[in-house]
């Protein structure tokens, strides 16, 4: 008990800071909400000199209150969960925002992330079991797609798949020309075949690190005694590498995968960015580009709530799991 | 401004360094056949617009508000009178139909048009006119043009708007950049600063049909005064997020109608006898200096001589070849569009920048000034080297390639240009406050084609401050000289084209000599339509309208005037 206590109290004390980081980090940054504005505004048309009074008030910024103030009034807000107005997407809030956005990304990468997983950790683990066969000299193959930046693996899948073979829609989350958002099988169907290349390229780009991990896994666990036991003991070579090898081999990847969802959120801007996918990512550009202070706070949160919660239930979870990580403390 | 021109000079880059190769090989496979958005039906035309949205839409349909979906003005809400940028016509009447000044320019009196309704079907009258600009007059949120108008209805069809103090200056923006609400549905409106007025009723040719977050849909306004307009029967706007997409989109014919710079124009454009281009220069591409050490600026450009010899020195024909895509269009040194409003220019000599460099009077004007040679080519005086910081933002392909020439050029004359790359929103705020020696920005859209916008913007003192403070958009060069000020206050005070012109000339000779921001080129301003699903779109021949997806009010021309293609 003490144990939890003590992990709580710690990720209690990373979440304040990392709000603090949050709040200060866009204020740095260069240019201010109103400039970005005007300059909008003058897209649309000539801008006055007296356009800039005006903004100033819409958006409430020409106030005088030092930083210290601001901030106690954020951190105020923050228990209400008021997270202010977007001014990127001014007069929506930030939390319709992100109720817009959230769901697209964590559906889009969040499922990329368990296939990716699932099906790395399967093809490891059979790469494992039989050294030296096929599957094992694919392991080069798919660590080479790993390294290759993925946003120029998108590129040309989006190109080939997309382009030349026209088998799949070249960006969006959904076919907006005959279908609209609701739960009926069509938009269904639509958004899981949009889906289907962003998700297949983020497969293709990190499937090659869970194989390469579970496979070496698996390797050094076959060579433990108690496989040879089981060998000798006569059971099926299929019960053993399940059972025996791919259950103890699979801990660490656990570990690196719960890691991985909680990086979900943060890691969907370039995914986001080549296929114009509606999500969060594309949402976090948007603000940085208009000096969305509330906005990109509102992301950030979401953001580390993710990254801190994942790696919160990975701790608890393994104490649990693996009693040494316990004993110590 | 090239804040007008960052969306899509920003997807020209992108396409250029991403997937030049591809969307080439794309327009080969993919282009012309575009059946995707027949899905509404084969008696109804709906075209698809990107307008450079990015990522997800937010609902907003509030004419008033700063950030209102681009639709709203123009094609939802309408202004009384129309003023096309792309020519230099006199304005065109839409909810008005005349207007006249008194004789001190404190009272406005416009006549509306009759016979106009509401989308909903109630009368439009001049009383909407007057709730509108009252409206604006009471709320300062709401007031970007600086109005100091009370209005009132003197009957169904007149609107008469009482100023505080001569206000002739303030005509374009009050006939031409305000679009007017019905009075029936906005008196109800609690808080019209942040209402998104999500089911909007104006008068334009087109209504909300539906709207998701990913894309909206307009359908044609049935009760559109203008008889037999809208041909075309529904708009649909869409998000894209790079200019891969956009290209990719435009290609596949899944957009008709969108606004980038595209690397390679022509050769993508021949091999799609659906698409073509127009191509509006209306931005003057400049440098802007900070040109005035009272207020704070350091640097050899507060020596007007090395400004002028700058203007001098650079070979424009080359620029706009290396940089301009052979798009742009000649400037002029008093920034006048020179295409468009030549008659605004008084001395027939000011009419155009020269085409290339002259860099033995480049020389002379620096020897002149007391610039010497130094050892190693740059010129010097008092110690002082002659080289000049030149900043532009990361990512605008154009200005960068434009950075790059101009050093070799100016090196001839001993100038040095150190360029350097900066995010959009240091950029900005360095312009602001005057934290540069030199850097790239455009002169943009006025209210009118009247000068008078672009000089006391960019030129009155009174628009102007110590480096430090920001400038607010303006007069950024922290340019100051008593004789502008006071041509600017005579032009001012009178709605006498002949007397204003000839203010103008006392001007336009000042700024000519003093050089504050130095024109390179006109920019291209190049727009894409696909002619498959809608004809009658704006040409080279005949820019019936400044027909950039970007640009408010002249959208409604333009889509009330495409027909369906045979």
């Amino acid at each position: 008990m003490k144990y939890i206590l003590q992990k709580l109290g710690f990720y209690l004390i990373a979440f304040w800071a990392a709000l603090t980081v949050n709040f200060f980090l866009p204020r740095l940054l260069p240019g201010n909400p109103v400039d970005i504005m005007l300059a909008k505004l003058a897209q649309r048309g000539p801008v006055t000199p007296e356009a800039r009074e005006a903004v100033e008030l819409l958006l409430g910024t020409n106030t005088e209150a030092p930083l210290i103030v601001q901030y106690w009034q954020y951190l105020g807000k923050l228990f209400t969960l008021d997270l202010g107005t977007s001014v990127a997407f001014f007069p929506a809030s930030v939390t319709d925002i992100i109720a817009q956005t959230l769901p697209w990304t964590i559906g889009l990468i969040g499922v990329a992330t368990v296939i990716s997983f699932v099906l790395g950790v399967t093809l490891g683990m059979l790469a494992g079991w039989k050294r030296g066969s096929w599957l094992d000299n694919l392991i080069p193959v798919t660590t080479m797609l790993q390294s290759v930046p993925y946003f120029w693996l998108a590129l040309i899948l989006l190109f080939v798949l997309g382009g030349m073979w026209d088998l799949f829609p070249l960006n969006g989350g959904y076919n907006v020309y005959e279908t609209s958002p609701g739960w009926n099988l069509e938009f269904i169907g639509s958004v899981i075949y949009y889906g289907t290349l962003p998700a297949l390229t983020i497969v293709i780009s990190s499937v090659g690190g869970w194989m390469l991990g579970m496979r070496n896994m698996m390797v050094s666990t076959l060579s433990d005694d108690y496989i040879l036991t089981a060998e000798a003991k006569g059971l099926r070579p299929k019960r053993i590498m399940t059972t025996y090898a791919a259950r103890n081999a699979v801990l660490p990847s656990v570990a690196g995968f719960a890691i991985s969802l909680g990086f979900v959120v943060a890691g969907s801007i370039v995914t986001e960015a080549v296929f114009s996918y509606p999500g969060i990512g594309s949402a976090l550009l948007n603000a940085v580009g208009s000096n969305d202070y509330s906005l990109m706070q509102g992301l950030f949160l979401v953001i580390t709530l993710s990254v801190l919660g994942a790696n919160l239930l990975v701790d608890l979870l393994y104490s649990f799991i693996d009693p040494r990580t316990r004993a110590r403390s | 401004m090239s804040s007008t021109l960052s969306g899509s000079r920003r997807l020209g880059l992108a396409a250029a360094t991403l997937l030049s190769v591809a969307t080439l090989a794309l327009s080969g496979c993919a282009g012309g056949e575009g059946a995707s958005n027949d899905g509404a039906g084969s008696d109804s035309t709906s075209v698809t617009v990107f307008n450079g949205a990015t990522g997800t839409i937010s609902e907003n349909f509030n004419p008033f508000s700063s950030t209102a979906l681009q639709p709203t003005l123009g094609v939802i809400f309408e202004p009384l009178f129309w003023y096309n940028a792309a020519s230099d016509d006199e304005p065109t009447p839409l909810l008005a139909e005349s207007f006249e000044w008194n004789e001190d320019g404190t009272q406005l009196t416009i006549k509306t048009r009759e016979g106009v309704k509401w989308s909903d079907g109630e009368p439009f009258t001049a009383k909407d006119v007057a709730f509108t600009f009252n409206l604006v007059n009471k709320t300062p949120e709401l007031n970007t043009t600086g109005l100091s108008a009370t209005a009132e209805a003197t009957d169904d069809t007149t609107a008469v708007l009482t100023f505080k103090e001569n206000s002739f200056m303030q005509e374009p923006s009050v006939l031409g950049n305000r679009g007017i609400v019905p009075e029936h549905i906005w008196k109800d409106v609690a808080d019209p600063i942040t209402e998104i007025n999500s089911d909007p009723v104006g008068t334009g040719p087109f209504k909300v049909k539906d709207f998701t977050a990913q894309s909206y849909l307009l359908e044609k306004n049935d009760l559109y005064w203008e008889e037999g307009k809208p041909a075309i029967n529904e708009v649909r706007y869409i998000s894209l997020d790079t200019a891969d997409a956009a290209t990719g989109a435009l290609l596949a014919g899944e957009v008709d109608w969108m606004s980038s710079f595209l690397p390679g124009l022509e050769q993508i454009l021949s091999d799609n006898e659906n698409l073509s281009y127009v191509n509006t220069p209306a931005l003057t591409a400049s440098i802007f200096t900070c040109s005035n050490e009272e207020l704070g600026c350091e640097g050899p450009q507060t020596d007007p001589a090395v400004r002028q010899a700058i203007y001098q020195g650079i070979d424009r024909e080359q620029l706009n070849a290396l940089a301009g895509g052979g798009f742009a269009k000649t400037a002029s040194p008093t920034l006048v569009i020179p295409d468009r409003d030549a008659d605004w220019i008084a001395d027939p000599e000011n009419t155009e920048t020269p085409a290339n460099a002259n860099v033995e009077e480049a020389k002379t004007t620096l020897e002149d000034a007391g610039w010497v040679e130094g050892s190693d080519g740059i010129r010097e005086k008092d110690g002082e080297r002659l080289s000049l910081g030149i900043q532009t933002v990361t990512g605008y392909s154009d200005f960068i390639s434009l950075n790059d020439a101009m050093s070799q050029q100016l090196r001839e004359v001993g100038i040095e240009l150190n360029p350097t790359q900066i995010t959009y929103n240091e950029w900005i705020n360095n312009l602001n406050i005057g934290k540069y020696q030199l850097t790239l920005e455009s002169i943009g859209l006025q209210p009118s084609n009247n000068p008078f916008y672009a000089y006391e913007k960019w030129y009155n003192s009174a628009n102007t401050t110590p480096v430090g403070e920001s400038a607010l958009n303006n007069n950024t060069a922290r340019y100051s000289n008593p004789v502008v000020d006071k041509a600017l206050a005579a032009a001012r005070a009178t709605n006498d084209e002949t007397v204003q012109k000839e203010q103008y000339g006392i001007i336009q000779d000042e700024i000519v000599r003093d050089m504050p921001y130095i024109p390179i080129y006109v920019n291209s301003l190049l727009t894409e339509f696909n002619t498959e699903r809608a004809t009658g779109w704006p040409t080279n021949e005949d820019p019936y309208a400044l027909a950039a997806t970007w640009k408010a009010w002249d959208n409604g021309i333009v889509l009330k005037n495409i027909t369906p293609a045979e």
